[in-house]
């Protein structure tokens, strides 16, 4: 993919553009909000990473300039403030999604490709499948290796959220709120206990383990 | 109406009335024995002049006669006239008995009665007999109706007018006074942007009392904007450093492998994580305290909220062996801000699983009556000493017995502010073993 990152504090922004090249994408790193603005509206970027404090323009305006010139282009904001008003007010300008600082790197890692894929991420299967395990959304039954699997709603759920994004990593964030529709910020490891209660009913009794753990950002099911 | 009854202008109004009753009457009274007096002297003018009129007369018998003519047309009620001639007849219209009680007029008619009323008169000896004229005091006691008439038509109308002006200026003035009341509330809510506006029909000194109440709101209302933009620059020009060396870190436990050096790094990082979030933190809790955030409430359904925080935090407690459910209604619907509420539940739930020993019973539940909404969580552990009820809200303040636990001690100072951004109250109960945390919500 082709990411525009604007973000003005150069370590963040460096750190940033290097993880992202590492995975394969290309990346335009701009550091002031007026020089970002004129890039993202010369187009060409599948995915827009932006500081919503900027100098120059700062990152809502920008945001909001650019959806008032017709750009559909993907949007995720970094904060510094990380609260509830500043999240409302970073999608209502027309942010996708947006991340507090500090993040790890595999949390942004995994929004950007969720963001990337987003139009595609309409699949209409009823039947998903990772190795020998299968899923039927109409008979809600789950297989592995044969033997049906009893999970309960959430459980599910949970493995249904993963499934649809199979390949792809899912942070504890993503999770929550992608399974249980939830933005807030657990002290504990709640959702660890959740992903261990599946792991013991889809994955210890098998040889091959499906759901990884992806260190520093999240889990993910490989196809 | 007891209140209105309190208020100044009713007050004041009864206080002029009181005033101004007893100045009239007492000018009234003064007035009442002036003229009492005056008339009482034209009556003594009279008498003498009448007097000197008989005075003239030549003798005793043409005295006699005199008196005799005069008082043929004169009304004894009015003027007696009485002449003791020296031989001992009596000519006239009337004649003065004395007995103990004082002096009589007798009227010379058939029955010899007593004349009623009060006489002034004056007698002298004339020409070796008597001579008395008497005038009736009738009309000085005229006069006190008269009065009486004169206060009460003066007086009474007054009254009446200062009564009613009073009223009606008393409810004016509560209408304005509650107009202030109400801008004083919701700036007490946290409504900085409430102002008092004043009307045209305000006394000044409302106005007045408006104006320096809007001062004071603008001025509140600059400095949390002043404070709001320190705290978003310390959160910028800090959290940026924190990013950095969250960043650094992260690069260098992709370069250390295992080991003293590793170990050191996760710790390090661990910290990391605990500086932002307690960061994170205070700039919610400053973005909850200032109101703002009431404009974006919308309807959310708390019974449904609850129970997926429940169903969240199931394993984690069943992890400790203990167990979490909920109680309530299907639905339960408040106006509010979903992931503020959310995040007060997650708080209250991370506390009653991180203090409570391993088996406790942990319990949310969740009421709706026509008070509001009711919303519980009760635990059996050890509870919070009721002295430190108040205090476990305020920021970073840790009980003696969970300084060991984890927790940064703004998590009740959350719960205490989405509570009060929600216009609902935060109590602690002891539940007798336990803790119970009690939120109301009024209904909406």
């Amino acid at each position: 993919m082709r990411i525009l990152v604007i973000e003005d504090d150069a370590t963040t922004g460096a750190y940033i553009a290097r993880g992202l090249r590492e995975e394969g994408h290309v990346v335009d790193l701009i550091a002031d909000g007026r020089a970002g603005l004129v890039a993202a509206t010369g187009g060409g970027h599948d995915v827009l990473i932006v500081d919503r404090m900027l100098p120059g323009v700062d990152g809502l305006t920008l945001v909001k300039t650019l959806r008032g010139a017709g750009s559909t282009a993907p949007v995720l904001f970094l904060t510094a403030m990380g609260s509830v008003e500043d999240r409302i007010g970073g999608l209502n300008a027309g942010g996708d999604d947006y991340l507090v600082k500090p993040f790890a790197f595999g949390e942004l890692s995994a929004r950007v490709a969720a963001l990337g894929r987003r139009p595609q991420a309409v699949e209409q299967e009823t039947v998903m499948q990772a190795g020998d395990l299968s899923l039927d959304l109409l008979t809600r039954k789950v297989t592995r290796a044969g033997d049906e699997i009893d999970l309960l709603p959430r459980e599910f759920a949970l493995l249904e959220f993963l499934l649809r994004r199979k390949g792809r990593v899912q942070t504890r964030t993503m999770l929550l709120e992608g399974v249980w529709d939830l933005s807030f910020d657990p002290m504990t490891n709640v959702v660890e206990t959740h992903v261990s209660r599946l792991r013991a009913k889809i994955d210890k009794p098998y040889p091959t383990e499906l759901i990884k753990t992806v260190r520093g950002a999240g889990y993910r099911i490989d196809g | 109406m007891k209140r209105l009854w309190r208020s100044m202008p009713l007050r004041l109004a009864l206080v002029l009335v009181v005033l101004f009753g007893t100045v009239s009457l007492l000018s009234l009274a003064a007035s009442y024995a002036f003229s009492r007096s005056a008339f009482e002297q034209s009556i003594r003018d009279d008498l003498a002049q009448d007097m000197a009129g008989f005075r003239a007369a030549p003798s005793a018998r043409a005295v006699a006669l005199l008196v005799q003519a005069e008082s043929e047309e004169t009304d004894p009620d009015r003027l007696v006239l009485s002449y003791v001639t020296p031989s001992g007849q009596i000519y006239g219209n009337g004649a003065v008995a004395r007995d103990d009680e004082g002096f009589h007029i007798i009227s010379l008619e058939e029955g010899r009665a007593e004349l009623e009323g009060e006489y002034l008169a004056l007698s002298e000896r004339l020409y070796g007999g008597r001579l008395t004229i008497a005038r009736s005091r009738a009309e000085i006691e005229a006069l006190r109706p008269v009065f009486l008439n004169i206060l009460w038509i003066s007086l009474l109308p007054s009254v009446l007018i200062a009564l009613s002006g009073g009223y009606i200026l008393a409810r004016r003035s509560q209408r304005h006074v509650e107009v202030i009341r109400g801008a004083l509330e919701r700036l007490t809510g946290g409504d900085l942007g409430a102002r008092v506006q004043s009307g045209p029909r305000w006394s000044d000194d409302l106005v007045r009392i408006g104006t320096a109440v809007n001062g004071m709101a603008q001025a509140q209302e600059r400095s949390v904007a002043a404070l709001r933009q320190v705290s978003s620059d310390i959160a910028h020009d800090l959290k940026t450093p924190v990013q950095r060396v969250s960043v650094r870190l992260e690069t260098l436990a992709g370069q250390v492998s295992g080991g003293e050096a590793a170990d050191l790094v996760a710790q390090t990082r661990a910290e990391v994580a605990g500086i932002s979030s307690v960061f994170t933190a205070l700039l919610e809790l400053a973005q909850v305290e200032n109101g703002a955030l009431k404009a974006q409430f919308a309807p959310v359904d708390l019974a449904r909220l609850s129970r997926t925080m429940v169903e969240v935090y199931e394993p984690s407690a069943a992890e400790k062996d203990q167990a979490l459910s909920f109680s309530g209604p299907e639905v339960v619907m408040v106006s509010g801000q979903k992931t503020l509420l959310g995040q007060m539940i997650a708080n209250l739930l991370e506390n009653a699983l991180r203090h409570t020993p391993e088996g406790a019973v942990i319990n949310v539940r969740l009421a709706q009556d026509a008070e509001g909404v009711t919303l519980e969580v009760s635990d059996n552990g050890p509870g919070i000493p009721a002295v430190e009820h108040d205090r476990v809200t305020q920021r970073l303040y840790r009980l003696e017995q969970s300084r060991n636990t984890p927790g940064n001690g703004l998590g009740l100072s959350l719960v205490d502010g989405v509570a009060r951004l929600h216009g609902a109250v935060l109590s602690f109960e002891d539940a007798k073993p336990g803790l119970r945390v009690q939120l109301r919500f009024p209904a909406a």
